[in-house]
């Protein structure tokens, strides 16, 4: 500011005259103009009917760009069409172009008011030093409100920019502009009280009098006054009030304030803008960065490219770089993270501007200084035609792309942008809208606004929680729930995008937030509606997203299921209701639709018995998930994510299948304690006739008592299968063992032994069939296999495969032979860790395994013997940490030394009598059973859900007490979710978990019973992230 | 750095010692790891050789024990309290170091700027 003193007082006098005197032949202009405008509005004031209807809408935006949109390219702008084509209207511009200091202020405000005057000043300077002010004046009889783009509020913090506070910064730009409704009448005539310009120089007002009747412009007058047309533009604002904030709002009146010495004006505004002052007048731009920063600071907002500023853009620095674990921002879905998703996801939030402008990505665009913003283009061309100004320039354009949307205005001028404007505008003066106006602009009237309202929150929320928990509670999630009706496909796929980045991530509230405005219909309906892959992929991975979240599995089911599958699980999967004999069988595509809808579904899956049964009687469904897989098997293309989710679905469908299906009760073994005597009465049921025939029950009656025997009679169908019935056919098996042998990933192998495990649980015919068909396929040696895993969990969920599978006598007798010692090199011997170092559900597992096929088969214990497992069960029995493990070593010693006939052996070994008891100074370990002190929370439920696994136990394990269920474990993992339902879905989906949760967290997720439902594991990203 | 797995990495190493901290109920160090033989090496973003499946520091909050430790992000894992890094699964490496009965971890880190001095400086002599 200190220019801004430098003038002598003489100098000033003479220069206050001298705009004096300019001021008063503008004043006479405008007299002039004003008759003009009055003889118009009497001569037509018909055609205000067209108008109405596209311009009352917008008014209440509060930004100033939302106005130039509305002007320029929305339908409902017909305003601006109107205003130059319509009879009556007339416009009124202004242009001046003055040099100028430098200041790089560029501003554009548009007043509407009441009467249908809209005015519009852009004030510009550039590199160049232009400065152009213009004043539209239209009038029109419209109800367009008047909106003011000025601020009117102080922005105590622009002064000092600072990058640390991006979104205060924001917040404070934000108010300062408001919207207001100015009370100017058609003619708001001139206060000329800032009017006391010192600087010299020459304004040219250029007015067209439209008429539209005639449809020509007439430049009727053209005068140049020596008048600054920031005193000319304040003088249409009648409230004094409004004056000042003019002046804030525009940067530009800064500049004037300096060049024109118009004190009142300075006065004004200073202190609004602190920085203006000090930044304002220097001639390099200097001050522009900071401000820049302050304006656009946190803002990345790819849509709008911005201008130099944006190598100050805190945010964008952070998203791109973001040194997050592999940059799974993409926020799509909570749980599966893809490989290659962290690198997708820009595009996401992006796509509007990758689409329109090809080779011009956002990102580069932010970091090259020149590049201008969208809003701004508009004006460059105005300056650039200026002769024909809004008319032809570029209003039809807009109007001819409607879809671009308001942003896209930008762009859109960026294709036409002549390099020599690049130079001429470096610094755009706008800055990004702050979330609540962003909300509000979802409600705009104009589409383009609302999609990239839309768009512009999905950027913002991407990774950020804090922004997230903000647009819920400014209450913009039923407005993006509302938006995904919209019949435009642009808004209703922003929308989405936005909800897909709202609903990933811990905030369960957020999820709770979309479901609670039925934003879970909503996006089925969508889905049922939208033919469009990107918003099809985008509702699947908000869905993917909420069905993390537990209390909404059911509701997603509800909803949703049958959509799920009938548009996206049968189609992409390649099955057929009835297929053509005369094609082929088609193959599953992995699509991201397909990826999510089945990551969805695995997730619903595991809510319980319940959710399976619906799942299970959903049609087509496990049809399709079969299909899939088969066609994965048979290109041998099993390890992506999809398979993953297909094969989680059918473990958890398949979980307490013999207890859940219509009908089990029919199939139970009658010897087993559960389905005593009724079997048989059972069977006559008219149900029984259904798809199984009478076979079914001929073949059930072998099952039963050939056990032992290495053929099986299974069961003839008289028609083919179809639905759940699937799940538990003994052809399922080989589709398991297939998986078994092929897959590379960990969690599909983990799964699909553990759906061999729910499978051969049980005691009824079909777990029969499907331990026998296991032996027959040759499943065992590939189960053994796969104890030599790497992974943790598959050792887990193929030592407890083993232990069901060992029900059958047969079996039993082969794994004792086989898998022994593979079972017992995975146990743990003393201090030193096995390689492994395998986890203590691992660890306890096979301990039970071995118990398991050890019992009734003193074979079996003796092949134990010599498998060197007595050093390792001793040193459990004595030394494990682990209560658990300690309990389930001693019931081994104790069935080992039950066989009398190997007592001989053993002591021979060096081993007596009391290495093979419960440790009898049980009081170290009985409280650290009881009290294991890291898992408190998971005890009770291991308790609970797996019996004698737990540290509950009696001396044996008795098989009937576990009973078969104690082996399957879907239960567990339901109750474990319900219990810490929001910890584990959510610690295994999100990447990024609380501090505080975590290590319950890997607690809850290294206790997780073995075989439990994938689905928790699917949810963590491929690319994992632990808080340590 | 580059390193062929299950060999012998020579590297240039740094020891961080972090004392765990108790938040709540439990215990925290206050950083977190990414990468591991079971995970997507290419994704990472920290490491120079994109086949590198090593634990690497992925995020150290922010006044946390292992920032006053001196971690930093980016940091390569070699080892844990003396179990090797270089060759396990992002599980196994978590569980080293969240072990409950463990208040202290001693790491071996390696990183791009510690290599880089010790090139300049070799190069300079």
């Amino acid at each position: 500011m200190e220019e801004y003193d430098v003038p002598s007082a003489a100098s000033i006098l003479a220069s206050v005259k001298e705009q004096e005197a300019r001021f008063e032949r503008l004043t006479r202009a405008l007299e002039e103009e004003r008759r003009n405008v009055s003889l118009q509005l009497e001569r037509g004031s018909l055609p205000s009917d067209r108008l109405v209807g596209g311009t009352t809408g917008g008014s209440n935006q509060p930004l100033a760009w939302q106005q130039m949109v509305m002007q320029e390219q929305s339908p409902s702008n017909q305003t601006s069409l109107a205003m130059m084509q319509e009879p009556q209207e007339v416009v009124e511009e202004t242009v001046t172009i003055e040099e100028d200091p430098g200041t790089p202020t560029s501003h554009v405000s548009v007043v509407t008011s009441d009467d249908g005057t809209t005015r519009r000043t852009e004030t510009k300077d550039n590199v160049t030093n232009m400065k152009v002010t213009k004043v539209v004046k239209s009038i029109t009889h419209q109800t367009f409100r008047p909106v003011i783009l000025t601020e009117s509020k102080p922005s105590p913090s622009t002064a000092t920019p600072s990058e640390t506070k991006p979104v205060t910064k924001m917040v404070k730009t934000v108010t300062t502009r408001t919207v207001r409704q100015v009370p100017l009448g058609p003619d708001g005539l001139p206060l000329p009280e800032g009017s006391s310009p010192l600087g010299s120089y020459t304004d040219s007002i250029d007015r067209r009098y439209m008429k539209n009747g005639e449809r020509f412009i007439t430049p009727q007058a053209t005068s140049t006054l020596t008048r600054s047309y920031n005193n000319y533009s304040d003088s249409y604002n009648d409230a004094p009030d409004s004056q000042f904030r003019h002046y804030t709002l525009h940067d530009g009146y800064g500049d004037m304030a300096d060049n024109y010495g118009s004190l009142s004006r300075g006065v004004n505004y200073r202190p609004y803008r602190p920085y203006m002052p000090t930044g304002g007048y220097r001639p390099e731009n200097s001050y522009t960065l900071p401000i820049r920063k302050d304006d656009y600071g946190h803002v990345a907002q790819p849509q709008v490219p911005m201008g130099s500023s944006t190598m100050d853009l805190n945010r964008s620095q952070p998203e791109r770089f973001q040194p997050e674990p592999y940059g799974l921002e993409d926020d799509r879905r909570s749980l599966g993270p893809d490989d290659e998703e962290p690198y997708d996801l820009e595009p996401d939030y992006s796509t509007a501007n990758r689409r329109t402008l090809p080779g011009r990505t956002i990102r580069e665009p932010l970091r090259n200084g020149p590049r201008m913003r969208g809003y701004e283009d508009p004006i460059e061309t105005e300056l650039i035609d200026e002769r024909h100004p809004y008319i032809h320039g570029m209003y039809p354009a807009p109007l001819a792309q409607p879809e671009r949307g308001s942003l896209a205005s930008l762009d859109r001028m960026g294709g036409r942008r002549s390099p020599s404007i690049d130079s001429i505008r470096k610094d755009p003066r706008w800055r990004d809208p702050d979330l609540p106006e962003v909300i509000a602009m979802l409600g705009h009237p104009i589409d383009p606004v609302k999609s990239n309202a839309a768009a512009y929150l999905q950027h913002l929320c991407y990774e950020n929680d804090k922004i997230k928990k903000d647009v819920r509670q400014l209450k913009g999630i039923p407005v993006l729930v509302g938006l995904l009706d919209h019949p435009k496909a642009e808004v209703h796929r922003k929308a989405c995008g936005a909800l897909r980045n709202i609903s990933y991530g811990k905030d369960h509230d957020n999820k709770v937030a979309i479901k609670s405005c039925d934003g879970i219909p909503a996006l089925i309906r969508l889905l049922r509606k939208t033919n469009d892959m990107e918003v099809r992929e985008l509702i699947t991975g908000t869905l993917w997203n909420l069905s993390s979240y537990e209390p909404l599995k059911m509701v997603i089911i509800n909803h949703g299921l049958q959509t799920m599958t009938n548009e996206v699980i049968i189609p992409h999967s390649g099955w057929e209701h009835e297929p053509n004999e005369d094609s082929k069988p088609r193959d599953a595509e992995w699509t991201t639709v397909f990826k999510n809808t089945s990551g969805c579904l695995r997730n619903v899956s595991s809510d319980g018995a319940e959710a399976r049964r619906r799942l299970r009687e959903c049609e087509g469904l496990v049809d399709a998930l079969l299909h899939a897989l088969q066609s994965a098997v048979g290109k041998k293309d099993m390890d992506n994510k999809s398979v993953e989710n297909c094969v989680c679905v059918m473990r958890n469908l398949s979980y307490h299948v013999h207890k859940e299906i219509p009908g089990a009760e029919k199939f139970q073994d009658p010897s087993a304690l559960q389905g005593p005597g009724s079997a048989g009465t059972q069977r006559k049921k008219k149900d029984d006739a259904g798809c199984f025939g009478g076979k079914k029950a001929k073949g059930r009656k072998n099952g039963e008592h050939d056990k032992n025997y290495d053929t099986l009679d299974l069961p003839k169908r008289t028609e083919p299968t179809k639905g759940f019935e699937l799940l538990y056919q003994p052809e399922v098996v080989r589709l398991y063992l297939s998986l078994l042998t092929e897959s590379q990933n960990f969690n599909t192998l983990e799964a699909a032994a553990g759906a061999l495990q729910n499978l051969s649980a049980g005691q009824w015919t079909w777990s029969n069939y499907i331990r026998a068909t296991v032996r027959k396929e040759k499943g065992l040696p590939i189960l053994v296999e796969l104890l030599r895993s790497d992974s943790d969990k598959v050792v887990r969920a193929v030592a407890i495969a083993l232990r069901n599978l060992s029900i059958d006598r047969r079996n039993k007798d082969l794994i004792g032979s086989y898998a022994m010692r593979d079972l017992v090199s995975n146990l743990p011997s003393g201090q030193q860790r096995p390689a492994k170092n395998l986890e203590e559900d691992t660890v306890v597992a096979i301990l039970n395994t071995i118990h398991e096929i050890i019992i009734d088969s003193s074979e079996n214990a003796r092949s134990l013997i010599t498998a060197q497992a007595i050093d390792k069960l001793v040193a459990i029995n004595r030394t494990s940490q682990s209560a658990r493990e300690t309990k389930a070593a001693s019931h081994v010693l104790q069935t080992v030394w039950s066989y009398k006939e190997l007592r001989n052996a053993l002591t021979k070994d060096g081993w007596n009598k009391t290495h093979f008891q419960p440790i009898p100074t049980g009081t170290p370990k009985g409280s650290r059973s009881c009290k294991p002190g890291y898992d408190d929370t998971t005890l009770p439920l291991m308790e609970k859900n797996q019996g004698n696994r737990g540290c509950s136990g009696g001396d044996m394990i008795p098989m009937g007490e576990l009973g078969p269920d104690g082996y399957s474990t879907i239960d567990q993992r339901d109750k474990e979710s319900k219990y810490k339902s929001s910890d584990v879905s959510s610690d295994l989906q999100e990447r990024e978990p609380l501090k505080n949760d975590t290590n319950r967290k890997h607690y809850i997720r290294s206790n997780r019973p073995t075989v439990s439902l994938v689905d928790a594991c699917d949810v963590k990203p491929q690319p994992v992230d632990s808080w340590v | 750095m580059s390193f062929i797995p299950g060999q012998p990495v020579s590297a240039v190493v740094q020891r961080i010692e972090i004392h765990k901290l108790w938040d709540g109920d439990n215990l925290i160090l206050g950083f977190s790891i990414g990468g591991g033989i079971d995970q997507d090496p290419s994704q990472n973003p920290f490491s120079e050789d994109k086949a590198d499946k090593g634990i690497y520091v992925t995020r150290v909050s922010k006044g946390g024990p292992a920032e006053v430790a001196g971690l930093r992000l980016g940091d390569k894992i070699m080892q844990v309290n003396g179990w090797d890094m270089t060759m396990v699964t992002h599980d196994q490496a978590r569980k080293k170091l969240t072990k409950k009965n463990e208040d202290v971890v001693r790491l071996l880190v390696t990183r791009r700027s510690l290599e880089d001095a010790v090139r300049q400086s070799m190069m300079q002599h």
